[in-house]
């Protein structure tokens, strides 16, 4: 009888399985699936965009958590509202399962290249969070970097060059050594992946070791490296390494155009080192609905903050003497359009100094949506052309609205008493289309972020599931990014190789800026090579506003910022204030905002729910707690 | 004084009256006895109820009594046949009670253990009994989880004692654990209701009875009965108790107005405009229930046959549940030694559109939102304010759907009890007895959403799923029984038992997309043009066992003195290796102080007893597996064609997991007072949980969310009051009886792990209640000159009219804060009520009857999803959806209790979660019924024994609710945990009940027939 009483599960894996080859496997697996969870996650993007230069809050994101990261005294960012906090949540679990398949793979005999993959994702996680949080604890209950399967319900943070040279170098060395150039599988990690976290953790180690700015670290410790090195030797490490890869790129490389590197029809290109996947194959394995996203967990919705609301845009039926007003650009499943919420929102300096070239340097218009065209038989209308601005047809395809590169030297008619754009968008005479100069760009209208923007094939000729998330990966790591690792390295100090120099190495990337092969504002083709011209543009001296400047037009709305700006110490100087116009519609004075960024804010806090979980008195809790963020305090 | 009287009436001529004594049914009365009032003369009826008695003159009384039924007297006068109808007293002093593994009069019991007989459960017509015992029986609560049609309840009897564990009691139905759930019990079948309350009285059924036991005893026939015939039916048509209150065009145009973010109108929505989309979605509902049983009886054996059929129309259109139920019970005796039967229960249910998505478009659609087109003819889409194109729903549109749409679940469910009793020859008292219980329960459920169906992009692929899951439970009991009586005083009655069972459990689950054609439904999935997912995290499998050994032994003396002991070891295949085994004694004593000869002199007081209890129980209601730890699941592509499945540790392993187990001390006292007229019971109990099992969240840092482990102490102390009054009994042919009950419990967590005094993570304070809200304590709104504004929350959107909350940092020397609101400012909200019951009242004249049933709560904390930030509907910036109609603040309205629109705070008000939080306190009627019986007189020309008719209204009115103030809704809560909310509740919230945007609540006009013939 007594077998009455035993247990044997037939539908769950315990953890028992990770000691299994196949559970090896599927840890694996879960160390991409985590990815997800963070990267393309509004709320992580929030924090990593939203209070730089690139972005500050939207129209909708006021009040909230959108406008508390843009440090512009709407309120204090703290334990319990910080977005950051989705990045602790995530990479703890994950930090263990590479821990555990690191301890048992050996065991059950998978290869070395195998347990690379754990070690590029456990260094990969540390790095995130050392970034974040400052230092963080190795020992999660069980030893330093051990697996852990006790009750550990305290815990002790490790110091900022501990978290490096204890657990990111050694485990990205060995990355380096075991991981093969060609991913084990679509977006798998590889040898050249591990080369570029490398030379960036030396990178930013190197930065933190020189603290420029004199900006406090904690837990706080001395700013000596355990291993002996200065900051110039990281640098140095930074520009071998980086370089090394650029030699050694197996199958990657440079795509041919920045169009090419962010269409949709183009994804996961030999450009593109790391991404959480997604797909609109396999709702179960997309992790995220196919027809509706709520905005959670695994959602790649990112996109939708710094899209603005288009939908409200209006033409007519019949002539404006006696309008019949109909939604001319419809909410559709495409890269320029998308799911609007308005939650962040460009800033001018975005438009008049990041992409002041708008003619020659393709990344303005592969970066933004700059003209919205009218897609109304979509949706059922059957016109076949509607009233525009003054009172001009527009066909299907016709721009409804554009957004100006410059301010017109003729002034625009803002007015809206007889066109009525519904967005307070203007007229200029002649043209059919309503347009928008930059200087009135606001936190309600604003260019879309095209680059991210929505991409699926089975719309089959209508709108599409448009309130999906994303099912195209979240890019999180490129190829050219190691042109900017190592040009960095050499703008502070590091020796160069022949051809390599800063200047080398950022002319590279701005002679692809040069080449087009499509205008997203024309909506035409565009096979035009300005790479002379863009080079030209490049000043002899490269310094690291530069480098800043050049990494913001490369990678602008990806979700860098926060980090370079952090990085280098430079946020209240490049972000401290920023422009832009009102929330209103109809809303054209550009504002200068100050923002007050906080010595302290380099750090973002420790969540409240890690907090509240840890069995220690409220003294040690505030302990635990990064300066700044403590509730007792 | 007798003897004279006596002497007297001998000296008058004698008369011969007969008769016939009938029960409330009808049926004779065999061994009623017939008494001549004040005197000794007197008789019993005979096997039919008929009765000859002479009596001396005209002006004789005659007492007509019999065990459990009120006294009849009624004076000769000129006739000789006297027939009388005996009503049931629920007072009765000789009342048997179910204890588990036998029955007990009423005098003897030890335990807590409340009783309620199937009449009072039917006077509340519903689909289950839980509802139907809402507010009779003090110590036990039921809530509301869903006002979907056939939603069960949650049942807690005498409180919470476990934080993961199962709180639910354990169902025995005709003796033997109940595998199935609440809605598979006919309540037309049920005879009585027993429900054990205390550790000394549970302690028979061991850890399936740590959280009270409801023992259903169902109607059998009787031995010797002829066959007769019962019909119950009643039909009610349902009506919406309230709307939801949700802004009209005119407040929504004013909020929109009044938002700082100044959302546009879209182009279907206009200023002006006023649309009732409650008005254009709900529909009025009906409830039905038929009900047909037969009941009879030989020398040796009696049956019982019948069949029911249920079904509920929600005032949602296309949800509805029906139920077809038969059940049949048997038993004979093969010899003087051998007895056998069965029992078996049957019933298949089908629910319709518990998924439909009706109510939360009925709240969100705004008021100012035009759903027709210019020539009249409706809108299929329109366009919402951020969220875009949404489909329009109307009554119409979904009863249209036809075979666009399918939302259904179909059980069937087969509860078998066979037994076998053989008495012991030569020894008296002695027998053995096996139970063999063998249930099945299998589920399918369906749904399919054709393309564009419920959306606002028309082109929407179709979606269906199907699901299977079945149940197989045996359990085997081993009893030996002795009972018998020694010396005419002392009673002895004793069991042994050994029982095993087990219960195997799996499901799956298979969603499909792009299905061809609508006819295909969820039919057949492999027609899918779409993918086919069948979800790993949606296929189940779960087995357990249990072992038990008990041993109980009952002694009376001389029916004043009383003693219960258990003793009872369990083995469980949930718990780890080492621990499975567990054994707890239990010992309750009472004593008839009203028999006692120092009371006999005492007048008015027929009863009165006192009685102890203490014992143990334990729980292991922990779901099987969570001694091993867990892998969680996260699906991943590689590209667009590669698919693989990752885990991550989200469990740890726990290789000491034992047993929860609780101590119980329970005082009682039974008295009845006035010749039975007022009853009552009042019980006080303490009980402690130790070894409480504990889904621990770990700190994220330990790279595990959480690991079931045994941490813990909990406690609950309350008492109870229960009171039976007869204020008028048969005066001038009045009849008035009130009955009440109130209790209080109080729980506390009265350890955690290590110490600990404080789990903010997991909402678990030592010194507070299990149920608590951790939150921002609401205390208003901030005002134009209040100071510190910018101190406590600083910031420039910061502002008059946001929600202030208390703040508990220390103060500067000038009186200004020392720091702003931060989490060190979260107070622990008691979910606790101070006192809830129930009351009834009935008042009969001759045929016709008038009752009343009501509950009632004071105090504890209510939260609305509806008001709170998790449902989206209040968040006062008119951005997408309607919001709730509420007082909001303005600089010209400052007293308001909701603040400013457009404020501080992302899509919701900052503390926004505050709003929902109100004073659950309620006073509510549930039923008054009108009926009427037929004279017997008429009925018998007609063959008909018994018939009655009634008219009852449910749910008729609310009354001391302040949400029902605020709202005019329903104060019960209609949803469990994270239900019914726009997004999910924190973990912590979801193991406490909500008022949510579910079914709305009806008031319900019903009409119904009894019969027996």
């Amino acid at each position: 009888c007594n077998s009455i009483l035993d247990e044997q599960p037939r539908s769950i894996y315990t953890p028992d399985y990770f000691k299994t080859e196949k559970g090896v496997h599927g840890g694996l697996t879960g160390m991409y699936a985590h990815l997800r969870y963070i990267f393309g996650n509004a709320y992580f993007y929030n924090s990593t965009l939203t209070g730089t230069d690139e972005a500050t809050w939207g129209a909708s994101g006021s009040g909230g958590g959108f406008q508390i990261f843009d440090l512009s005294g709407a309120g204090l960012i703290t334990a319990s509202n910080s977005d950051a906090s989705n990045l602790w949540f995530n990479t703890f679990p994950n930090i263990n399962t590479a821990n555990g398949v690191i301890e048992n793979a050996s065991a059950v005999g998978v290869s070395d290249a195998l347990i690379a993959e754990a070690r590029f994702f456990r260094a990969f996680d540390y790095f995130m969070l050392v970034q974040t949080f400052g230092g963080v604890p190795l020992d999660l209950g069980a030893g330093e970097l051990k697996f852990n399967t006790s009750v550990a319900r305290n815990s002790v943070r490790n110091t900022v060059p501990e978290v490096y040279t204890r657990a990111i170098f050694p485990d990205l060395l060995q990355a380096v050594a075991n991981l093969p150039e060609t991913g084990r599988v679509t977006g798998g990690v590889t040898k050249t992946l591990a080369r570029l976290y490398l030379a960036k953790a030396y990178l930013t180690y190197a930065w933190w070791l020189e603290n420029p700015n004199n900006i406090p670290t904690y837990p706080e410790t001395d700013r000596t490296d355990p291993d002996g090195h200065n900051a110039q030797w990281y640098f140095q490490q930074a520009y071998d390494i980086a370089t090394t890869a650029i030699d050694n790129p197996g199958p990657f490389g440079l795509v041919a155009t920045y169009y090419d590197l962010h269409v949709g029809t183009n994804d996961r290109n030999k450009e593109l080192l790391l991404y959480a996947d997604h797909t609109q194959t396999s709702e179960l394995y997309n992790g995220s609905s196919l027809s509706f996203g709520s905005g959670g967990d695994a959602d790649n919705f990112a996109v939708w903050m710094l899209t603005w609301n288009y939908t409200a845009l209006q033409s007519s039926k019949t002539s404006w003497a006696s309008p019949q007003t109909v939604n001319s650009v419809q909410r559709e499943a495409a890269q320029g359009l998308g799911r609007p919420w308005v939650r962040m929102a460009p800033p001018h300096g975005v438009f008049e100094n990041t992409f002041a070239d708008k003619e020659n340097d393709a990344r303005y218009d592969g970066t933004f949506s700059t003209s919205y065209r009218g897609n109304w038989p979509k949706a059922g209308v059957t016109n076949s052309f509607l009233y525009n601005a003054n009172d001009l047809t527009v066909e299907p395809g016709d721009a409804i609205l554009t957004f100006l590169d410059e301010v017109p030297a003729d002034a625009i008619d803002y007015s809206n008493s007889v066109y009525k754009s519904n967005v307070g968008a203007g007229v200029l005479p002649g043209r059919a289309d309503y347009v928008i100069a930059p200087n009135a760009f606001s936190r309600l209208v604003y260019p879309g972020l095209w680059k991210l923007g929505t991409y699926r094939t089975d719309n089959a000729g209508g709108l599409g599931q448009p309130n999906a998330a994303n099912t195209r990966p979240f890019n999180i790591a490129k190829f050219s990014e190691l042109y900017f690792v190592a040009a960095e390295a050499a703008v502070k100090g590091a020796a160069t190789l022949p051809g390599k120099s800063a200047y080398d190495l950022i002319n590279v990337i701005r002679a692809r800026a040069g080449k087009w092969r499509w205008s997203n504002k024309e909506n035409v083709e565009k096979i035009e090579d300005h790479s002379a011209d863009v080079v030209a543009e490049t000043p002899a001296t490269i310094d690291i506003n530069y480098i800043l400047a050049e990494r913001s037009r490369e990678y602008y709305g990806e979700g860098y910022r926060w980090y370079d700006l952090v990085r280098t110490q430079k946020w209240e100087e490049i972000a401290g204030s920023y422009t832009i116009c009102g929330t209103a519609v109809g809303d054209r004075t550009p504002v200068t905002v100050t923002r007050q960024i906080q010595i302290t804010n380099y750090l973002r806090p420790v969540p409240q729910g890690q907090l509240d979980n840890m069995n220690v008195s409220i003294a040690e809790k505030d302990d635990y707690q990064n300066p700044g963020y403590r509730v007792n305090e | 004084i007798v003897l004279t009287f006596a002497t007297i009436t001998a000296a008058f001529a004698q008369l011969v009256v007969t008769g016939k004594v009938v029960d409330e049914t009808g049926a004779g009365l065999p061994g009623a006895s017939v008494l001549i009032k004040g005197t000794l003369t007197g008789t019993t009826t005979d096997a039919d109820g008929r009765y000859s008695l002479e009596v001396s003159n005209s002006s004789s009384v005659l007492v007509y009594s019999f065990i459990g039924y009120s006294v009849v007297e009624i004076t000769v006068g000129d006739r000789t046949v006297i027939d009388v109808d005996l009503v049931p007293n629920i007072q009765s002093l000789n009342e048997v009670i179910v204890v588990g593994y036998g029955t007990q009069r009423q005098e003897a019991v030890t335990g807590a253990v409340a009783s309620v007989k199937g009449d009072v459960i039917r006077e509340i017509p519903a689909s289950n009994i839980s509802q139907a015992l809402q507010g009779r029986v003090a110590g036990v609560e039921m809530g509301q989880t869903s006002t979907k049609p056939g939603a069960p309840m949650q049942i807690r009897v005498r409180g919470s004692r476990s934080l993961l564990a199962s709180n639910d009691p354990l169902i025995v139905l005709d003796g033997i654990p109940f595998a199935g759930s609440m809605n598979d019990i006919d309540p037309n079948s049920i005879k009585s209701v027993d429900i054990l309350k205390d550790a000394s009285a549970t302690a028979i059924y061991g850890s399936r009875g740590a959280n009270g036991v409801l023992l259903i005893t169902t109607h059998q026939g009787q031995k010797g009965q002829k066959a007769q015939i019962t019909y119950n039916g009643y039909y009610g048509v349902e009506t919406i108790f309230a709307k939801y209150p949700m802004m009209n065009g005119q407040e929504f145009s004013a909020l929109r107005a009044a938002s700082a973010q100044k959302f546009t109108n879209t182009i279907d929505e206009a200023d002006g405009t006023d649309t009732d989309w409650q008005d254009l979605i709900f529909e009025k509902g009906m409830i039905t229930s038929h009900d047909l049983g037969v009941a009879g009886g030989t020398e040796k054996g009696r049956y019982y046959f019948g069949a029911g059929y249920f079904r509920e129309e929600a005032v949602v259109p296309l949800q509805n549940f029906s139920r077809y139920s038969i059940r049949a019970s048997i038993d004979q005796e093969i010899n003087n030694y051998i007895k056998i039967g069965f029992n078996s229960t049957s019933n298949f249910s089908i629910t319709n559109g518990n998924n439909s998505p009706a109510v939360g478009m009925a709240l969100s659609r705004t008021p100012i939102t035009n759903p027709y087109n210019p020539d009249g003819s409706m809108k299929e889409i329109v366009q919402e304010a951020t969220s875009g194109a949404q489909w329009v729903p109307t009554n119409k549109r979904f009863r249209d759907l036809n075979d666009k749409y399918i939302d259904q679940t179909r059980a069937y469910g087969s509860y078998n009890t066979i037994f076998s009793e053989v008495k012991i020859p030569r020894v008296d008292g002695l027998k053995y007895r096996m139970n063999l219980g063998l249930n099945f329960r299998q589920s399918n459920s369906g749904s399919y959403t054709g393309q564009g169906v419920f959306s606002g992009v028309p082109t929407t692929v179709s979606t269906a799923a199907t699901g299977n899951s079945l149940t197989t439970n045996w359990a085997v009991e081993n009893l030996i029984m002795y009972d018998r009586t020694f010396a005419d005083k002392h009673e002895v009655s004793a069991v042994l038992l050994y029982s095993a069972q087990q219960e195997k459990f799996n499901s799956s689950r298979v969603t499909a997309r792009d299905i061809p054609s609508d006819a295909f439904q969820f039919y057949n999935l492999g027609r899918a043009d779409g993918v086919i997912t069948v979800n790993p995290s949606e296929q189940g499998y779960n087995q357990w066992g249990l072992v038990s050994y008990m041993g109980r032994v009952m002694y009376a003396y001389d029916e004043r003195y009383m003693i219960s002991a258990t003793f009872r070891t369990d083995g469980s295949s949930r718990l780890a290796p080492g621990h499975k085994w567990h054994s707890y004694p239990a010992i309750s004593v009472g004593w008839n102080i009203a028999k006692e000869q120092f009371m006999s002199t005492v007048g008015q007081i027929n009863q009165l007893k006192l009685r102890v209890g203490y014992g143990e129980t334990s729980n292991q209601s922990v779901n099987p597996y969570q001694t091993l730890g867990l892998l969680s699941t996260r699906p991943y592509n590689f590209g667009d064609a590669t698919y693989s499945t990752g885990f991550y540790v989200s469990q740890l392993p726990n290789p000491s997991l034992g047993w929860e187990y609780s101590k119980t001390f329970n005082y009682g006292l039974d008295f009845r007072v006035f010749n039975n007229r007022l009853s009552g019971t009042i019980e006080y109990y303490v009980q402690n949980t130790k070894n409480v099992l504990l889904p621990v969240g770990l700190p994220t840092t330990s790279g595990v969310s959480s690991i079931i482990a045994n941490m813990g102490e909990t406690q609950n102390k309350g008492i109870e009051l229960s009171l039976n009054g007869l204020i008028l009994d048969d005066q001038d042919g009045w009849t008035w009886d009130i009955g009440f009950n109130l209790y209080a419990n109080r729980n506390e967590l009265v350890s955690l792990a290590s110490g600990q005094t404080r789990d903010e993570g997991n909402w678990w304070f030592v010194g507070h209640p299990i149920d608590v809200i951790f939150d921002y304590e609401n205390i208003g709104l901030w005002q134009q000159d209040d100071p510190h504004l910018s101190i406590l929350e600083p910031g420039t959107a910061s502002k008059p009219g946001m929600i202030k909350v208390k703040y508990t940092g220390t103060y500067n020397a000038d009186g200004t804060p020392t720091r702003a609101i931060t989490a060190a400012d979260r107070q622990i909200m008691s979910m606790q009520s101070n006192f809830q019951g129930g009351f009834n009242t009935r008042v009969a004249y001759k045929g016709i009857d008038l009752s009343i049933v009501g509950i009632f709560k004071s105090g504890g904390l209510l939260n609305s999803t509806l008001y709170g930030s998790s449902g989206y509907l209040n968040n006062l910036n008119s951005r997408a959806g309607n919001n709730v109609r509420v007082d909001y603040w303005t600089p010209e309205n400052t007293d308001a209790r909701y603040p400013a629109p457009g404020g501080v705070g992302g899509d919701n008000p900052k503390y926004g979660s505050t709003l929902g939080y109100f004073d659950a306190s309620y006073l509510k009627i549930r039923t008054i019924t009108l009926g009427y019986n037929f004279k017997r007189s008429l009925l018998d020309k007609m063959g008909i024994t018994n018939m009655r008719v009634y008219t009852t209204v449910q749910n008729p009115f609310v009354m001391f609710s302040p949400y029902h103030k605020e709202s005019g809704m329903d104060p019960e809560t209609n949803s469990y945990g994270n239900e019914n909310a726009a997004v999910p509740l924190s973990q912590n919230l979801r193991r406490i009940l909500t008022i949510g945007t579910n079914t709305p609540s009806t008031r319900n006009y019903l009409i119904g027939l009894n019969l027996t013939f």
